[in-house]
């Protein structure tokens, strides 16, 4: 029956009976699979965690010890500390590292290496942030910044609201698929001979390079989208008191 | 007609290891004299600043082992006596895209070796830190090359389809719009890298601020660079349905608006970033305030890339219908 090999198709068309095959609707079911499995393994790391949490240990000291960094640098960044605000952009690096450095298993290709995930990842922390300023700054300021030098900026002001979006989902997309391309392309070079295959094992080529693209790269992507939505949230949050910081500086 | 297209992939290849390795080579041979400068300065460090220089030329290196990479990918796949003028057009934009970024990475991923050689001239002890600091700037500064293959491998994805000379085009100006965006952002990038570097060596108590402040500005700094390869993607999965002059001006007319709309932002907006960290580092205990200042200023700077991307995508919406 047509529409139920899932696991065979790699895109599937959810809307085909009210006929929109356009490819706009098209789910790419690889990405879906391995976002489950990423949420899976997420979900899963609690039993270990609370297990470590409570037994004395070096492992509890590390662990209390990153989050108190991570903790420490969400207050200096935001000014003051605020558990919502940490948990949003903690899950978001928990997800995008989990996400990213699961292409070191084989068969599993990174749910972060598609432009979908990494977009809408983008789009609910614009949301977030635009939310939050509402809240804290309240409807009229928010509605202000838009005409701020003179009303004919509105359309531009848009604009560069909606450039954080683009540049937040396409630097997390270019660098983790295009990782993931480099690596592919040099275990498919080495896979012709066996005498170039033992070669690659044996020095530690294949080891460096997916500890570099793979584990490395996934940590860094990570760390930078969480501190640029913290960025952008702090900057956001604080829009009115800019402009007075580096007066007071000067008296 | 033919021996052009034949001669285009040749030069193609050429390009891609030749200016690469030229590149790589004037950054290895600035890093090796900071080196021998550094250990004039400092004799008694001069373990740690080799082993810092070492380092430094093979992160520097990563881009002529790109270039080589993609030359013996194009020698491999590509059968040169399929191809037409066409298709030798269109690998010239494989040329661009990656000799020019290529080049400038090569030349500017030597900056923040040679400060970190006088910074551990001036605090040997703190060489562990300034070693994985130096490591993970200068391999920040190599992401233009990763996006540089992508866009290669994807104009190479493409190179069976080139029929028309608005076809070719579509794949050249799509190559040549990442080649010139790239140029700026990487020079801003370095020239953060060498200025946190510096810092370093002045006061080894900023370690932690300077750290989490340079993740957040070298993201800022290479915006502009993602913004060329929106362009660059869009330019290669658009569709050139009429074969005129017209459209081929078009597509190369929104290249080089991104092109050279983003080399003043990625400058300016390093220099920006570069100056507060230099402030930073001689005085950590103002770092919440200058960041939000460096971070408002470089999101006014990047609104001249936003521009510039927005000319792009009206150009490459409107002129497929012209």
């Amino acid at each position: 029956m047509q529409g139920f090999d899932l696991l065979e198709s790699v895109y599937w068309q959810p809307f085909k009976y009210i006929h929109l095959t356009h490819r706009f609707f098209n789910i790419n079911s690889e990405t879906v699979i391995y976002t489950w499995i990423t949420l899976a393994i997420l979900a899963a790391l609690i039993i270990p965690i609370r297990f470590i949490l409570h037994k004395k240990g070096i492992l509890r000291f590390v662990l209390i010890t990153m989050i108190r960094e991570s903790a420490e640098m969400s207050k200096q960044t935001l000014g003051e500390f605020s558990f919502n605000h940490y948990v949003f952009v903690m899950s978001l690096f928990f997800f995008i590292f989990i996400g990213s450095i699961i292409g070191v298993v084989p068969f599993i290709e990174e749910p972060t290496g598609d432009l979908n995930t990494t977009l809408a990842l983008a789009i609910v922390t614009f949301c977030y942030i635009q939310v939050y300023a509402i809240k804290v700054n309240g409807l009229w300021a928010y509605a202000k910044e838009y005409f701020s030098p003179i009303f004919i900026m509105l359309p531009l002001n848009i604009i560069s609201k909606l450039a954080t979006i683009i540049s937040l989902s396409f630097r997390l997309f270019g660098n983790i698929f295009g990782g993931a391309m480099i690596t592919k392309l040099a275990l498919t070079a080495t896979q012709g001979s066996l005498w170039l295959e033992t070669f690659a094992l044996l020095s530690g080529f294949n080891l460096l390079l997916i500890g570099f693209f793979g584990v490395f790269e996934a940590l860094i992507q990570a760390f930078v989208f969480a501190m640029l939505a913290l960025t952008y949230l702090a900057l956001a949050l604080k829009g009115e008191e800019m402009g007075l910081e580096p007066t007071e500086g000067n008296t | 007609m033919i021996e052009l297209g034949i001669l285009f992939y040749f030069i193609t290849i050429a390009c891609v290891i030749g200016i690469n390795s030229f590149g790589v080579g004037i950054g290895e041979g600035l890093t090796g004299a900071a080196a021998l400068d550094a250990t004039n300065l400092q004799p008694a460090a001069r373990n740690e600043i080799s082993k810092i220089a070492l380092f430094g030329t093979v992160l520097t290196e990563t881009s002529a082992i790109m270039g080589l990479t993609i030359a013996i990918f194009m020698l491999v796949r590509t059968d040169p006596y399929s191809l037409t003028l066409f298709k030798g057009i269109a690998t010239l934009g494989i040329a661009l895209a990656i000799s020019l970024s290529g080049l400038v990475v090569g030349i500017v991923s030597c900056w923040p070796a040679r400060e970190a050689c006088f910074a551990v001239a001036r605090q040997p002890f703190f060489e562990q830190n300034i070693m994985r600091f130096m490591l993970i700037t200068q391999s920040i500064i190599q992401t233009p090359l990763i996006f540089a293959l992508i866009v290669a491998f994807m104009i190479s994805a493409q190179l069976d389809d080139v029929r028309t000379l608005s076809g070719a085009i579509r794949l050249f100006s799509s190559g040549l719009c990442f080649g010139i965006g790239s140029i700026g952002p990487a020079i801003g990038l370095a020239d953060f890298a060498r200025v946190a570097c510096r810092g370093l060596g002045i006061n080894r108590h900023a370690y932690g601020t300077i750290f989490s402040f340079t993740f957040i500005s070298e993201a800022i700094v290479e915006t502009p660079i993602i913004f060329a390869l929106v362009v660059s993607l869009m330019l290669l999965f658009s569709q050139a349905p009429r074969d005129n002059i017209i459209v081929c001006a078009a597509m190369l007319g929104a290249a080089l608006s991104i092109g050279i709309g983003t080399i003043g932002a990625g400058i300016s907006s390093g220099r920006t970033a570069s100056a507060a960290v230099d402030q930073i580092a001689k005085k950590p205990e103002i770092y919440p305030t200058i960041s939000k200042v460096s971070m408002l200023g470089q999101g006014i700077i990047d609104t001249s890339a936003v521009y510039a991307l927005l000319v792009s995508v009206l150009i490459i919406l409107f002129g497929q219908y012209m």
